[in-house]
């Protein structure tokens, strides 16, 4: 065959499949798009009503109706920071909270340096079992003085899952937190999480709270003495993403009543609910989108009254990967727990289950399930396209508009709406950056991170085990003067 | 058209961009500009606050101030009010009158603009104007949510309790509502003359109003609320509210109480209204529950077990005796807590257990890895 | 009647600057000399640099919190000096824990100033 006959094919080949899809594709992406802004509308609508609650009321302590809340924290070989982030944890503002770790099994340390700092001392107590649980409890720890609400659990090594569902049998409060060790919360984040459940208690049973990527800021005594935009750009890149998603997606929706998917770093659910659904799958790589799923099945089989709520203030900062091969892992796995937890939950795809499952999953097939798959055509046969003459300019510059010129518009509202609320980023410099990242993710960043979910979907499909990476720790901690 | 979409999305960018900063511009221009209406009567202000104006003269200069500082005081002293008491407050509240700021809150809320009439009922509930109550009742079914908020919190710093029952209606309002917290909140700055509203409120269809009404009653001690209070941890169909009943009666219960709360113990009940009433029964303080605990220190949720040793340790002597020196996780982990809490000494045993019960392997898969454990967010770009 | 203040150093945190400027005032206008921060990262600093005779914390900064300074103050080298607490109303917890972390006195929002002062008084009388 001969090098023209290859083209030629090649080229017959494009030619179909730009004439099959060219048009489908710009349709595709624009609805992508116009959805996002549209959710940025109703999301810039609750910042609205809630930057103007701030400005106009008092902020009230921990009134009559603030339930307790029970903090689980899964603690894998955390030895470096754990005694800080409890102690953060401990002395975060609200009127009643514990804090439960759960220390999986581990070899380095970790239980020792609690032992240590808060003094703790074995009690006698028998865990209930309200989640089964596969893997042994060994031991219960309290500190000596009685009075500290630290309870320190160790059991055998068998995942952040279960770990998570020992914790939730520990759990004493009506409010159950998920936490993962090294993430940092606000010292008012609780207090502003727990809001909705306040402002309505027969009915809310989750409520999520935005997260940041905490790289590059300051952190002294486990709290963030000064937001600053990291240094590197891959996790300036990810700042501009987190921000636009969960600022975004979770509010906007959540205004619907459709809120599907609760950030893993920080969700917070009622206690009685989580039980009776079982608490977290250990089988599930989904973790918290599965259990959020779950739970809204179960609500509406039921036929309850009730409601799945997001606060868009950041209550949760979190180191993010700062290398590819780390952030690979991640969305690897990210978009093989999607996919296979929008698969286990076809079923719901259908009338009884509402705006969540009218709306809410399809939207999350169509459009974050299968968006990797289309930009792909989009890098690839486009280009290809263009090259082999078989699409002119004009398209292939309304096909560059419509995917990405269209997407840094939709970052530039998140940034707008967050300008507009919150301002967290106080520098001028910082705001610049983060304008720069908000087009720098569309060169290469986005690609990358198309290859990568593609890479995962394709693993699961193979039925490939799941492999979980190690990441080290950056580490951001002041050291001790 | 090919033409005109890039430039028109390119000109959305810019205009973005544009918003972005000039809000920035805007805020920063804002605040400085009322910094400086400020500035002249900066002394004043802070001599007011901090109650160093016996004399009545930096009173004065704030209430001759001209017309274009005014509205910058009244904001600067609404919100100064917000954060001091006594004859500072009283002061405030003095100047804000003479410069007309209550006359004109009361007409602010009916103000086209929503900011305008949330920050009305804030200063007229700072300012304890006991002469817009009603109007701040009518303002608990304002269209916008915040309104209706600030409303309600206004009307609990005013605390006049003929307007309880508008404010417990507001919550179980179906189309403009009003949180349950901080209507909570304000109810109870009303003080006893709320009673007869708590206690239709408890009969009210929505759950969340009798939770509300529950909550206040306990925290309260709105004693006539008992029996309601008992029906409702009994037979009301949401489970919420059930156990805010329970909370409240073991605040406010009294020895006839033990007998509800002990039945709502019992093996058929739901196991979080189990361990709310055992708790309950420890809080409530009366000995004659020490016979209802006892039965259940042997029950299979170990959790409702340590509650009830604890309840009984709560109880006194005959609670203690009841306990003994019975064995068993429940009854061990109940002493060994409450003699820690004594400030007793305990050995400490914790660190050699866990060495002989490695798990089964920490290797890649079912292990715990940072990655996991940092990575599980299942947030999406 | 207790002793004047002559000039004894308060350091005063509160990332309110309204309550900040006015605790201010109040203090200097009756003889103590003043330091106000607005952060717990500076106050804990200031205090390092130069310990005052008395810290006044707000408990609710962003940062580190009162309560996270007066930790570091009573596991410093200079752990008596006293620490008076300034709180939104609370549901006792606040209170709790300020106590048990080793506060001297505690002062609950919304405050008044003049009984602010009196217990400042009161707390450097006794500990003179």
């Amino acid at each position: 065959m001969t090098w023209d006959g290859f083209v030629d094919g090649l080229r017959a080949g494009v030619v179909w499949l730009m004439a099959v899809t060219s048009v489908p594709i710009l349709v595709y992406f624009l609805i992508i798009n116009l959805s996002y802004l549209l959710l940025i509308v109703l999301a810039s609508l609750d910042f609205r009503a809630d930057h103007r609650r701030r400005e106009s009321e008092v902020t009230a302590f921990g009134g009559a109706l603030t339930p307790g809340v029970s903090l689980l924290v899964p603690a894998y070989n955390e030895a470096a920071g754990i005694v800080v982030s409890v102690q953060a944890l401990l002395s975060l503002r609200y009127p009643r909270h514990e804090v439960v770790v759960v220390d999986d099994g581990s070899t380095d340390g970790t239980f020792e340096q609690l032992l240590e700092a808060f003094d703790l001392v074995e009690v006698p107590r028998e865990l209930p079992r309200d989640v089964p649980v596969r893997a042994r409890v060994l031991d219960v720890h309290v500190p000596r003085d009685g009075r500290t609400r630290l309870v320190v659990v160790r059991k055998e090594n068998s995942g952040r899952s279960e770990a998570l569902n020992v914790g939730l049998n520990a759990a004493t409060e009506p409010l159950v937190a998920m936490i993962d060790a090294d993430s940092i919360l606000e010292p008012d984040g609780l207090l502003r999480v727990t809001q909705p459940f306040t402002d309505d208690p027969t009915r809310v049973v989750a409520a999520g709270g935005a997260i940041r990527p905490v790289n590059g800021s300051r952190v002294v005594s486990g709290r963030i003495v000064d937001v600053r935009m990291p240094r590197q750009w891959l996790a300036r890149v990810q700042v501009v993403e987190y921000l636009r998603a969960f600022l975004l997606g979770r509010t906007g929706w959540s205004r619907s009543g459709a809120l599907i998917l609760i950030s893993g770093a920080f969700g917070i659910f009622r206690r009685d609910v989580v039980v009776e659904v079982g608490g977290l799958d250990p089988t599930s790589i989904g973790e918290d989108f599965e259990l959020v799923l779950r739970i809204h099945r179960r609500m509406r089989d039921e036929g309850r009254d009730y409601r799945v709520a997001f606060v868009p203030e950041p209550v949760s900062w979190t180191e993010v990967p700062t290398t590819a091969a780390v952030l690979r892992n991640q969305r690897r796995r990210w978009h093989r727990g999607l996919w296979e937890t929008l698969w286990a939950y076809r079923g719901m795809v259908r009338p009884r289950y509402g705006r969540v499952g009218l709306v809410a999953l399809p939207y999350y097939w169509v459009f974050e399930l299968f968006a990797p798959l289309l930009e792909l055509f989009g890098i690839v046969v486009v280009p290809l396209a263009l090259l082999l003459g078989v699409v002119d300019v004009p398209y292939a510059v309304l096909f560059l508009l419509l995917a990405y010129g269209l997407a840094v518009l939709v970052t530039l509202a998140a940034m707008a709406a967050e300008e507009w609320s919150f301002h967290r980023h106080d520098r001028w410099r910082d705001l610049g950056l983060t304008l720069l990242a908000s087009v720098v993710e569309n060169i290469g960043y986005r690609q990358l991170t198309v290859w990568w979910r593609l890479e995962g979907w394709w693993a699961s499909l193979r039925g490939k085990k799941q492999v979980w990476g190690v990441m080290t720790r950056a580490g951001f901690e002041e050291p001790a003067p | 058209m090919l033409v005109l979409a890039p430039a028109v999305v390119l000109a959305a960018c810019l205009g973005l961009v544009a918003l972005i900063v000039g809000t920035k511009v805007l805020r920063t221009r804002r605040e400085r500009r009322r910094a400086a209406l400020l500035a002249p009567y900066r002394i004043d202000l802070l001599a007011v606050s901090a109650g160093e104006d016996d004399a009545g003269a930096h009173r004065a200069r704030l209430a001759g101030a001209d017309g274009a500082s005014r509205p910058a005081l009244d904001d600067a002293m609404t919100h100064l009010l917000a954060k001091v008491r006594g004859t500072p407050a009283d002061h405030l509240a003095e100047v804000l009158h003479a410069h007309g700021a209550i006359d004109r809150a009361i007409t602010d809320l009916h103000h086209p603009s929503a900011v305008r009439r949330a920050r009305a009922a804030q200063l007229l509930g700072l300012c304890g104007a006991h002469q817009a109550v009603a109007r701040l009742g009518e303002a608990l079914q304002d269209q916008a949510p915040d309104v209706r908020t600030s409303a309600a919190h206004a009307l609990g710093l005013v605390g006049d309790p003929a307007v309880a029952p508008r404010l417990l209606a507001a919550v179980g309002s179906s189309h403009r509502p009003i949180p349950a917290g901080p209507a909570a909140d304000a109810l109870e700055g009303m003080g006893v003359g709320i009673s007869r509203a708590l206690r239709d409120a408890l009969e009210h269809p929505s759950p969340t109003v009798r939770t509300v009404a529950a909550q206040v009653s306990g925290d309260g001690a709105f004693t006539r609320s008992t029996p309601r209070l008992r029906e409702l941890l009994a037979t009301d169909p949401d489970l919420t509210v059930r156990e805010t009943a329970a909370g409240a009666l073991a605040h406010l219960g009294r020895r006839e109480d033990v007998e509800v709360l002990a039945r709502h113990t019992a093996a058929d009940q739901p196991t979080p209204l189990r361990r709310t009433c055992t708790e309950a029964l420890g809080r409530l303080g009366e000995p004659s529950a020490v016979p209802h605990l006892e039965p259940l220190l042997d029950d299979p949720d170990p959790r409702l077990a340590e509650l009830a040793a604890t309840a009984l340790l709560c109880l006194g002597e005959p609670g203690r005796r009841a306990l003994g020196d019975r064995g068993g996780a429940a009854a061990d982990t109940a002493r060994t807590l409450a003699r820690l809490r004594a400030g007793e000494p305990i050995q400490s045993v914790g660190a050699g257990r866990a060495g002989d019960a490695a798990g089964p392997g920490d290797s890649g898969d079912a292990g715990h890895a940072r990655a996991a454990s940092r990575a599980d967010h299942g947030s999406r770009a | 009647m207790v002793a004047l203040p002559d000039g004894a150093r308060v350091l005063v945190a509160d990332d309110d600057a309204d309550i900040r400027d006015l605790v201010e005032f109040k203090l200097t206008q009756a003889g103590y000399a003043v330091q106000a921060v607005g952060d717990g990262l500076s106050a804990w600093e200031a205090f390092e640099a130069d310990q005052p005779a008395l810290v006044v914390l707000d408990v609710m900064m962003p940062g580190l919190s009162g309560i996270d300074v007066l930790r570091k103050i009573r596991e410093s080298g200079a752990p008596d000096v006293p620490v008076l607490l300034l709180s939104a109303k609370s549901r006792d917890s606040d209170v709790d824990t300020g106590f048990a972390v080793g506060a001297t006195d505690y002062v609950v929002k919304p405050f008044s100033p003049r009984e602010l002062l009196h217990r400042v008084n009161a707390i450097l009388a006794r500990t003179r």
